[in-house]
């Protein structure tokens, strides 16, 4: 089934193809194949009716690819015949068909017959035709690889690209073909190269619509490229050290290809080659010696040929060949320079030198040769295999010296180097000013240092030339290690680039000097003083931050330090350091800004007894880095602030105790009364004064002595009190004298003291907690006779505390000094009471009733009643 | 060229009239066609000389080589089967009283030697394989001499411009077909020994033409 249908499709396509052969009409030209038609050109068609077709000429229609075409293009030529003219474009592919129809309704079936149309260019004659054939082994290839320039244009239709070769004497013809569309080259086998023949060569493009060819024609040779000399050596001179010897082997036998051959050499160290003149290498030549070169040093050499008279294609340049010059005597002095370093009573001349420019050899050693003071100081051989070149010596402030140095290679020595150093005190002027600036470039920045031109102080003086000196600054800011270079510049100019590796980031010094050449007797080379500046090739973000510390907190401000970070971390100049600072957590970050210079700052406006983080963030121009944080707190008071209070508090307790002291003086008298109440004076009653006839004690009322109850301000005034009645107490109480005993007083005694008091005196008693107080009553009143009859004393329990005076018996004398009470008594009647107490009145007289106390004791001659007592004082 | 001359007499014989009419002209072009003038013209005297100097060199030195590689190749007996005596092989004998003579001489050799290389390169590929060195070399061989019979006939040109250059007729090698590998051998030794010897000659031929100073007036005369 798949067959049949597949067969039927075949023959429709078949049928289509080869037109409408059964069809009423036909177009001429006509053509089983595709017509080929050039691009830009008109064609023409013309549309037969047959013979025996109903149709006329006004059926006629042409159909093209993209549409029914005008009927403006229509040339009508008779009734069975229109034509049809079309302009053809690149785009008109396909099939053009003519159709017959009745334009009204009809039952007559249409015509239609078709041609297809391809649209393309004719080929353009391809330019530039070149052949090479290369060498193979000792021949040369008979492979003859042809290339061309097709042109742009897209012939968009089969295209054929042949190549054609042909020795002229023979009719052997050898061609290649290349069918590609726009093909560019083509390789033709020669079979044998045509060695010494006259070769013919032609490209020839073919399409449907015409052909170009190009065509070459020469000796064999020119389309001939040999290999590269073989066996290329270079070999050095040992007596000449300016030349070298190259040699080398013809890469083809002269038979095939006469040769001439092109040298060119180099430096190793450069990249600019020299050609050797083609004039100097143009015979059949096998050696050449390169001449004028440098000594000691390495060339590398490359040689190329081509056929004589240049008859060929040159040949690829050979690998490279080196090899050096032989060495020569130094042609140059050695760069000599020094560094100083003054110490505290001397210098440090430091001589450091480099090789001569023209060292044309290996340098073995140098020569040194140093005068100090216009005498020969020393002369030292310094074998160059050292490890640096330099050499130092102690210069004293006021001598100059004059160095000398020479180097030595293995053939001869060089010229002298000479250098002056003058006394400390006479150094030539340098230049004024001096600065710097990068140069930015790839792949590296360069440094170009710019100063101010200097002028020679005396005529002597000649400026020879300026020397720019680098010194790299290591970790220590005041210690320079000796990692230094130095450049000369011609003194007419002012502005140069270092030509120094210098390193990113690492601080380098670099100084100006202008070097005079003193002309008066010898020549002498001296450097003026130095204009010096720190310098970067490029700056970078510090790489540490400093370390802050507070060196005092107070109630509001903070004194904050920290030190320069070091150099090495710097990594560039400090444009300035910013402080932040919080507040605890908070992370609300206040910040200050001070100049790089600045190293301490107080921070002010604080809240005191404040928890605060602050740390410095320290800034280049590329960058900042922030250092550690650092914790402090804020006091509580300020600065003297606690001295002020106490201060003010202990003069308010001062002032508060002298107002009280000088109030107390000035309401003495008041106080007195308040505290002591004014008590009769039974000296100055009236009955002091009055005499009976009967002894006056007999005379005394018969009232009891009033019971003075002593304040607390003066306690022991009591205990006196008591005293003028310890004589009525039994002998036991008289011979402890000052001690109340027990039921001495009111006045405060110790309950101890009472209990061992009791224990001796009463043992029935006990007074941990119950002391007993007595009244001390005046019975020898009103016919009585007191100076014998001891006063009788009620004895009372109470739980009241004794006092303490009756621990301390001594308070009782000091008490008896100070009762102002019993002095007062004796102030008011001095002279009247003595001798009365002499003569055994009942008055009071504390000091005479110890001593008379042991004499009036006795026991109680009668029993007198006693006064009712509040408390239930028990009766005695 | 008498093949064509041949078929104009053919034609001549067809129709008289016409034969009479044309015969100038077709002499005319088969003459221009396989007259080298053609090609002469492209050189100057002194670069033909040279060109026909240092190939005729260059041919004798690779004939020498190949002739070694060849007994290399022939095994035992090589210089043995190279001594043998064959008529049927051309001499190498330059002959002639004038320069010219000689360079004829020459040129007619090698015309003459072109069949028998091809023959030796034949039996030589089909003895050993294709990539047999000798008959690579041989075939290589062939186009030099070829090449070097074109520049000789040029100085044939140059010494002789108004008597045309006869050429030697293709014939057969006179080698009979059944040849045993041995003659073969013997044969292909002998045709490179004598075309070597053949070669040395015709170098010293174009080197007394050289010191004859055969290109001064040609030179002078701006050709």
């Amino acid at each position: 089934m798949d067959t049949s249908c597949n067969l039927l499709l075949l023959l429709m396509f078949l049928h289509y193809a080869v037109g409408f052969t059964n069809s009423c009409v036909k177009i001429l030209p006509d053509s089983s194949s595709s017509i080929v038609l050039e691009v830009g050109k008109d064609f023409t068609a013309t549309c037969h009716l047959l013979e025996g077709s109903d149709y006329t000429s006004d059926d006629i229609e042409w159909i093209s690819e993209n549409g029914s075409i005008p009927k403006q293009s229509y040339r009508r030529i008779n009734e069975t015949a229109v034509s049809v003219t079309v302009n053809i474009d690149s785009n008109l592919n396909g099939w053009l068909k003519c159709r017959a129809a009745k334009q009204s309704l009809s039952f007559v079936p249409p015509c239609v017959y078709g041609i297809s149309l391809h649209a393309g260019y004719p080929p353009l004659k391809p330019k530039n035709l070149s052949c090479i054939a290369v060498q193979e082994d000792k021949d040369i290839s008979p492979n003859l690889n042809c290339s061309w320039d097709p042109g742009l244009r897209n012939p968009l239709i089969d295209t054929t690209y042949t190549v054609y070769a042909n020795v002229l004497g023979t009719t052997q013809k050898h061609k290649a073909e290349c069918n590609q569309y726009l093909a560019r080259s083509c390789v033709v086998n020669l079979e044998t190269f045509p060695i010494h023949m006259i070769l013919k060569v032609w490209v020839e493009v073919k399409n449907a619509l015409g052909s170009e060819q190009s065509e070459l024609q020469n000796d064999s040779s020119y389309f001939a490229k040999p290999n590269p000399p073989l066996n290329v050596q270079v070999l050095a001179e040992v007596n000449i050290p300016t030349s070298l010897m190259v040699t080398w082997k013809h890469p083809i036998d002269r038979t095939i290809m006469k040769l001439s051959y092109a040298i060119r050499y180099r430096k190793a160290a450069s990249e600019v080659w020299i050609e050797v003149p083609e004039s100097f290498t143009r015979g059949y030549i096998e050696s050449f010696r390169l001449q004028s070169l440098e000594p000691y040093t390495e060339y590398v050499v490359q040689m190329r040929c081509i056929g004589e008279s240049k008859s060929s294609y040159w040949s690829d340049w050979s690998l490279n060949v080196a090899n050096s010059t032989a060495e020569a005597k130094p042609a140059s002095a050695p760069d000599l320079w020094r560094i100083i370093q003054p110490t505290a009573n001397n210098r440090n001349v430091t001589l450091i030198w480099k090789d001569p420019v023209k060292a044309n050899g290996k340098i073995l050693s140098y020569n040194l040769s140093i005068n100090q003071g216009y005498k020969m100081f020393e002369s030292p051989s310094i074998k160059e295999n050292t490890v640096s070149q330099m050499y130092s010596m102690e210069l004293p402030p006021g001598k100059m010296a004059n160095i000398e140095i020479t180097a030595f290679n293995s053939v001869g020595a060089s010229p002298k180097a000479s250098l002056f150093i003058p006394g400390s005190d006479k150094e030539l002027p340098g230049v004024e000013d001096m600065s710097w600036s990068v140069l930015d470039g790839k792949p590296e920045s360069k440094l170009q240092v710019k100063w101010t031109a200097v002028l020679p102080p005396r005529p002597t003086l000649h400026l020879s030339e300026y020397l720019l000196e680098w010194v790299k600054i290591t970790q220590s800011v005041h210690q320079t290690e000796l990692q230094v270079g130095w450049q000369r510049v011609p003194k007419n100019l002012t502005i140069t680039t270092l030509n120094a590796d210098l390193e990113k980031f690492k601080r380098y010094n670099i100084s100006v000097y202008p070097i005079y050449k003193n002309h008066s007797g010898h020549r002498l080379f001296q450097a003026g003083r130095p204009v010096t500046r720190p310098a970067y090739i490029q700056q970078g973000t510090p790489i540490e931050g400093p370390t802050v510390k507070v060196k005092k907190s107070k109630k509001n401000s903070a004194e904050l330090t920290w030190d320069e970070i070091p150099l090495d971390s710097q990594r560039g100049f400090i444009t300035n350091y910013t402080i932040f600072y919080a507040i605890g957590n908070t992370k609300q970050w206040k910040s200050v800004t001070v100049d790089p210079n600045v190293h301490s700052h107080v921070l002010t406006d604080l809240a005191s007894e404040t928890d605060y983080v602050v740390n410095v963030l320290v800034s280049t121009e590329a960058g900042s880095f922030k250092g550690t944080d650092c914790t402090f707190k804020t006091m509580k008071y300020g600065d003297g602030e606690v001295e002020v209070i106490v201060v003010v508090v202990c003069l308010g307790f001062l002032f508060l105790t002298v107002f009280i002291i000088m109030f107390c003086l000035r309401k003495r008298e008041v106080i007195k009364k308040m505290l002591w109440p004014q008590v009769p004076d039974p000296s100055d009653s009236s009955i002091a004064h009055w005499s009976p006839d009967f002894p006056i004690k007999a005379d005394l009322p018969k009232e009891d002595v009033s019971v003075v109850e002593v304040d607390v301000f003066d306690g022991k005034s009591l205990c006196e009190e008591e005293k003028g009645v310890l004589p009525l107490k039994k002998d036991k109480y008289l011979s402890e004298e000052h001690s109340s005993g027990i039921g001495g007083s009111s006045c405060m005694s110790s309950p101890r003291h009472s209990v061992s008091d009791s224990d001796e005196g009463d043992s029935g008693q006990t007074t941990s907690s119950t002391v007993q107080y007595s009244t001390v009553l005046g019975s020898g009143y009103k016919g009585q006779t007191p100076s014998h009859q001891p006063p009788a004393f009620a004895r009372s329990e109470s739980t009241q505390p004794l006092l303490d005076c009756e621990e301390h018996p001594d308070h009782l004398n000091e008490s008896q000094s100070r009762s102002s009470y019993f002095r007062r008594g004796r102030e008011l009647e001095p002279g009247v009471l003595a001798p009365e107490c002499d003569g055994g009145s009942l008055t009071f007289c504390p000091v005479q009733e110890e001593e008379v106390s042991p004499v009036t004791e006795e026991p109680p001659a009668s029993a007198l009643s006693y006064m009712p007592q509040k408390s239930g004082y028990r009766p005695q | 060229m008498n093949c064509h001359v041949g078929n104009m007499v053919c034609l001549s014989q067809r129709s008289q009239a016409t034969f009479r009419m044309i015969l100038p002209v077709l002499i005319l072009i088969a003459v221009e066609l396989v007259h080298p003038t053609v090609s002469c013209k492209n050189e100057s005297c002194s670069q033909l000389l040279q060109h026909s100097l240092r190939l005729t060199r260059l041919t004798s030195k690779r004939t020498k080589e190949l002739l070694e590689t060849y007994k290399a190749s022939q095994g035992d007996f090589a210089d043995l089967i190279c001594e043998m005596q064959l008529d049927n092989v051309p001499v190498s004998t330059v002959s002639g009283q004038t320069i010219s003579q000689r360079i004829l001489s020459v040129y007619t050799h090698l015309k003459e030697f072109l069949p028998h290389m091809k023959t030796v390169m034949e039996q030589q590929t089909d003895l050993n394989p294709p990539t047999n060195p000798v008959a690579e070399g041989l075939n290589r061989m062939i186009t030099h001499v070829t090449h070097i019979a074109v520049k000789v006939n040029c100085i044939l040109e140059f010494l002789q411009p108004n008597i045309p250059i006869p050429e030697p007729a293709e014939r057969p090698t006179g080698i009979p077909p059944a040849q045993n590998i041995f003659q073969q051998k013997a044969y292909g030794c002998i045709v490179l020994t004598r075309l070597q010897e053949l070669l040395s000659q015709a170098v010293q031929e174009q080197k007394s033409l050289k010191k004859g100073k055969m290109c001064r007036k040609t030179t002078k005369d701006g050709s």
